[in-house]
């Protein structure tokens, strides 16, 4: 079994490590093929050892060798198998192969083709690093790992050029890249004054020790290594007020979207909650901030989604939502349920983006879905696949999402928070609504896109790819109570009180409502074409949600452009003014006083004299004074 | 060989001298040799080391001048080791990827020279000999920056030289001052550090004689506010210069306060943590501002040097073993990681003859392998787990955090400005289209370049993923110090404040 572990954490390594041998070379379609089988070696590892855990109930550890050791510190590559880190592995290594043969595809013409699988690889590896790891520490490695990549990736077109906010929000690929690599590495020193509270409260920073040692810890320390932890996770999971860079990371390349800006390394932070579920379960009032900006992101993002009209960064937005969602399971302590819902998400939500990924290739990267229309013929599997990962993510019944999205819905009310309940009731209807809007207005109505693009399926190999997920978005949700029991050996159970129970049928019924009905507005308003509503789209509420807020530019005003002037008028006037100039004046001030003192030197004895006479005066008054003193 | 580090300080220089008579042609190929076999000669050192034990080792002693107790004293632990194998492999490395032409048998004479003192430095256990070869430092250095340099050469190595000599002075009058207590209370005199380390002052004196201490070294670091010097060598440097100064140069001032400072002031260290780190924040946070604000590559790595310089100068003051071995490793981590982003900054002044971000654009399209191995070094120097420079900085703020929560909060914010900077030099230069029409032909790295920089590539994750054979040496000489700081404070702050690991606790 060791072996196995392995090999699910190294194939990728070895698939980057492969293709980045050919990284500077034209395209070769075997380091995409070679590449996918070694994600595929992984994923079936992966499956092994998720069977043994099923199985047997045992957790699998290994250590490979020490990292880090100084002073009392000692940090090991240690690697941890056990249900939580499994499923995980699991759902990484299945997302990433299909993503991996998909863009085989969708790569097929872009010259940088093999560098693109090095870092689609490297990033897997991260990311297993990421789950796998026994300790803080490791985990911080696969948390910038994983940005690292990310960076990687989201400027893989990085000879693109900066252009405008209003004609591209995001700028360039490469801005893009750098804003998400320096806001997480904001919340990257959230996470590193975690590991420093953990350290020095506990001594070690291996998950089995600090967890045995919380009951000796006081809660003010408890509290501070939780909210520390969570702002790191507040980067990684792209939580207000650290959302802007995922919709922005758009930027990259669809499979990326896919795979690392929606279904797992965005799901790292809720990871995080989770795989440290014993410090957040004893700090309750950390944990209801966390339920509570959950709810807000699901519904501040979603609001952000209703009017976008950008086929990728509405599923960005939803992506931010569904986070929010798994955030409100977690910090309401339905560990369990928000691990469910990420791996569902992933499934629906990869599916989704994958689609996207399609239609973009079809419409030639034209991305305005008020400029498409009428795709369902030419598309037809596309549009079967967005329309299940739709239904999922709006949470039809039978689809992955319902059960998922139903019991976090489900868990608020249980708590008796009853506002964020209702206020995610209300995003329930908003997703759907939004996710409909975008389907009927891509593949519904009448064509509304330029004569000369002729959208075509994409190729059939990676239509069949994208299989596995379709399925899953739809049965997933019927492995459940499977999930429940094999998960709540490792995190703490949670069940629906008696009273929710009774009530369920009720409370079930209230979402679907509020989804059935967002599915029935977006199809009024949009399924016959698209009728442009003028007055609308020019009132202050739209125009606030189609601009985020406004909170980029507001980014842009308050931090960046200060930033850069305070740095400006740091060198030029205080390092070169103050600081520089202090140092040549004193020096200067020696030269001069040495130039004028020169004149003294007039080679004249009468001169001279004069002088040693003012110094023989000068002599005795030090000495008259010094006499006086003592 | 039991003279091997007599060997290490002067076998350079006494090839330096055959130099003279070496053939203008051959003269690289010559100083390359004599820099191979002299880091070979370190290697060799490094593997007979003995890594348990924490003390010193190679000990050589020949009185000079016995009626002053003035030396000839050396010897090398964990901490000294790998900064003197570091100065011997970034000699060489240096060696290998020069481009100049002008001059060059000068040129090799005066680095051999160079690598003499800087070796001399570390070894030396006699403050006098110490002495002599710090100041000794100095002339190599003005003379590449003076014949080598810029246009603004004359003032940068005369501001270089007067600046750092104004605080040796300093210094030197402290040491003087030390050597007198000591005479005082024994009645003998005595030069020799170790010497020194078993005197136990008074607490005034130990403040006076640390802040005398204080100048030669914050100088040489460079703190805020005595590093305008650095920028302007930097600038005007040729790019082997700036390799040593970054590289090797600066960890003298960050060495002397472990070497001097700590062990033979212990109450007064701890005493200064407060302002020491209150500079040292300042250095972080402002100087990689600054760096930010500059147009000119070469300059945001002068001033991002002393920006992680700051977090060197945390860690020391840490008084834990975490912090100041992190902070030891760091020195090393920034000496290799500083002296390649020197060279990679030199190999497109080479093709360009400029240095200015906004001449370049798109440059990983034209030169995808520079591309490549600049992106490692940033991410490196940005402090990316699994490369060199994540153990150091990270080991630093774990250590200071027992010190200042809040202090390390505001040191941590280097790893977010730190990105801020670095990130935008690789985007104006290596991102964005190709606009430049000069851009457009340049050739990626040669052979020679390559050949340079892939070492310390490979060093860069070797050292990220396994620092152990590094950092074992430097823990177990550090945890020595520290528990010697601890027996020796004489204030009970002081003796709260250090810190004795676990694992030594009563031991050694």
């Amino acid at each position: 079994m060791e072996n196995l572990v392995y090999i699910a954490l190294f194939a990728p390594f070895v698939g980057s490590m492969f293709a980045a041998l050919f990284g500077m070379s034209p395209k070769q379609t075997f380091v995409g093929i070679i590449a996918s089988s070694l994600l595929f070696i992984s994923f079936a590892a992966s499956a092994v050892l998720a069977f043994h855990v099923y199985t047997t109930g045992t957790a699998i550890h290994v250590t490979m060798m020490e990292w880090i050791s100084a002073g009392d510190l000692m940090i090991p590559f240690g690697f941890l198998v056990d249900q939580v880190s499994v499923t995980m592995m699991t759902v990484v290594t299945l997302v990433s192969t299909v993503v991996h043969i998909y863009s085989i595809g969708y790569m097929d013409h872009d010259k940088s083709f093999n560098r693109f699988f090095s870092y689609l690889s490297a990033f897997v590896f991260s990311m297993m690093i990421l789950v796998m790891s026994d300790n803080f520490a490791g985990l911080f490695i696969g948390w910038e790992g994983v940005g690292v990549c990310s960076w990687l990736l989201i400027g893989f077109w990085y000879h693109k050029e900066d252009v405008a906010r209003e004609k591209n929000p995001s700028i360039s690929p490469s801005w893009a890249a750098n804003e998400a690599f320096i806001v997480n590495r904001i919340a990257g020193l959230g996470m590193l004054i975690g590991i420093f509270i953990i350290y020095w409260n506990v001594g070690s920073l291996q998950y089995d020790v600090v967890f045995a040692d919380l009951p000796n810890l006081s809660s003010s320390v408890l509290n501070a290594a939780a909210l520390a932890l969570f702002i790191g996770a507040m980067g990684k999971s792209a939580q207000f007020p650290l959302h802007t860079w995922l919709t922005d990371a758009m930027e990259g390349p669809t499979p990326v979207s896919a795979l690392i800006h929606a279904a797992t390394m965005v799901t790292a932070g809720v990871f995080l909650i989770i795989r440290a579920n014993p410090i957040f379960s004893m700090t309750p009032e950390v944990s209801f901030f966390i339920a509570a900006l959950g709810t807000f992101v699901a519904f501040f993002a979603a609001s952000m989604a209703l009017v976008n009209r950008d086929l990728k960064r509405i599923i960005a937005f939803s992506t931010l939502s569904q986070l929010g969602y798994m955030f409100a399971a977690a910090g309401l302590g339905a560990y369990w349920i928000a691990l469910f819902h990420l791996a569902a998400h992933a499934f629906f939500k990869a599916l989704l983006f994958l689609g996207a990924g399609n239609v973009m290739h079809a419409m030639d990267d034209e991305l305005d879905i008020f400029k498409m229309g009428g795709l369902k013929k030419a598309m037809n599997w596309t549009y079967i696949y967005m329309g299940v990962a739709s239904l999922a993510l709006a949470g039809i019944p039978i689809f992955a999402g319902f059960f998922s999205k139903d019991a976090i819905i489900e868990t608020a009310f249980n708590e008796g928070t009853y506002v964020l309940w209702a206020i995610l009731v209300l995003t329930a209807g908003m997703t759907a609504f939004y996710s409909f809007r975008q389907v009927f207005l891509t593949f519904h109505g009448a064509k509304r896109y330029k004569d000369e693009i002729h959208p075509h399926e994409m190729y059939k190999f990676v239509l069949i790819a994208m299989a596995p997920l379709a399925i899953l978005a739809v049965i997933a949700g019927f492995f459940m109570g499977g999930f429940q029991t094999f998960v709540t050996k490792l995190l703490p159970n949670y069940e629906m009180s008696h009273h929710t129970h009774e009530l369920i049928v009720v409370l079930t019924a209230v979402v679907l409502v509020f989804a059935v009905g967002g599915i029935w507005l977006a199809y009024k308003k949009y399924a016959n074409g698209l009728k442009r509503d003028e007055k609308l789209e020019n009132s202050f509420l739209y125009k606030l949600l189609a601009n985020q807020y406004y909170i980029p530019q507001f980014y842009e005003e308050f931090i960046t452009k200060p930033y850069a002037m305070i740095s400006e008028k740091m060198w030029k006037d205080i390092d070169m003014k103050i600081v520089d100039a202090t140092v040549d004046g004193i020096a200067k001030f020696l030269y001069k006083s040495g130039d004028k003192a020169r004149a003294m030197q007039t080679g004249n004895l009468s001169n001279y004299l004069n002088w040693m006479a003012v110094g023989g005066v000068l002599l005795l008054i030090v000495a008259a004074i010094s006499a006086m003193l003592a | 060989m039991d003279n091997i580090l007599s060997i290490l300080v002067f076998f350079p220089a006494i090839a330096g001298l055959l130099g003279f008579v070496v053939d203008k042609e051959s003269a690289r190929a010559y100083g390359i040799t004599v820099a191979a076999i002299e880091f070979l000669l370190s290697l060799w050192l490094w593997f007979s080391f003995d890594t348990a034990n924490a003390g010193m080792q190679f000990v050589e002693m020949i009185p000079l001048i016995p009626s002053f107790g003035i030396s000839y004293y050396i010897g090398v632990d964990g901490i000294s080791l790998f900064i003197i194998l570091m100065a011997t492999l970034m000699t060489l490395i240096g060696m290998v990827g020069m481009s100049t032409t002008k001059n060059i048998k000068n040129m090799i004479i005066t680095l051999l020279f160079l690598e003499m003192t800087m070796v001399g430095v570390f070894v030396a256990l006699d403050a006098i000999i110490f002495y002599l070869f710090w100041e000794l430092s100095l002339v190599p250095m003005l003379y590449i920056i003076g014949a080598w340099g810029g246009p603004l050469r004359i003032y940068a190595s005369v501001k270089f030289f007067l600046y750092t000599f104004t605080g040796s002075l300093i210094m030197l009058v402290g040491m003087l001052f030390m050597a007198y207590i000591y005479h005082n209370t024994t009645g003998i005199w005595s030069f020799a550090i170790t010497d020194w380390y078993a005197l136990v002052l008074p607490v005034n004196y130990q403040l006076w004689l640390f802040v005398a201490f204080f100048f030669g070294f914050a100088i040489k670091v460079p703190m805020f506010p005595f590093h305008t010097w650095l920028p302007y060598a930097h600038g005007q440097a040729p790019t082997i210069g700036s390799v040593i100064l970054a590289a090797v140069l600066l960890k003298m001032g960050t060495y002397g306060f472990v070497r001097f400072s700590l062990p033979m002031f212990p109450d007064a260290s701890v005493m200064m943590i407060t302002p020491i780190a209150v500079l040292a924040i300042i250095m972080i946070i402002y100087t990689a501002m600054v760096a930010y604000a500059q147009k000119d590559i070469k300059q945001v790595i002068a001033y991002s040097s002393v920006s992680h310089m700051g977090i060197i100068m945390l860690g020391i003051f840490a008084m834990n073993a975490e912090g100041i071995s992190g902070s030891i490793f760091q020195m090393l981590s920034h000496g290799i990681v500083s002296g390649a982003l020197f060279m990679l900054v030199g190999v497109i002044y080479d093709r360009r003859h400029t240095k200015l971000m906004s001449e370049f654009g798109g440059l990983a399209s034209v030169m995808p392998k520079y591309a490549v191995i600049f992106g490692i070094m940033l991410m490196a120097s940005v402090g990316l787990p699994l490369t060199i420079g994540f153990v150091g900085e990270f080991l630093v703020l774990l250590g200071f955090y027992q010190v200042s929560p809040i202090m390390t909060i505001l040191a941590g914010t280097s790893i977010i400005i730190g990105a801020i900077y670095m990130l935008a030099v690789y985007k104006k230069s290596f991102f964005g289209p190709v606009t430049n029409e000069a851009n457009k032909t340049l050739k990626d790295l040669d052979a020679k370049e390559t050949w340079s920089l892939v070492p310390l590539v490979l060093i860069v994750i070797w050292l990220g993923i396994y620092p152990k054979p590094v950092l074992e040496p430097i823990d177990n000489s550090v945890k020595a110090m520290l528990v010697f700081m601890d027996k020796k404070a004489i204030t009970q702050e002081a003796k709260d404040m250090i810190r004795v690991s676990k694992s030594t606790e009563g031991g050694i």
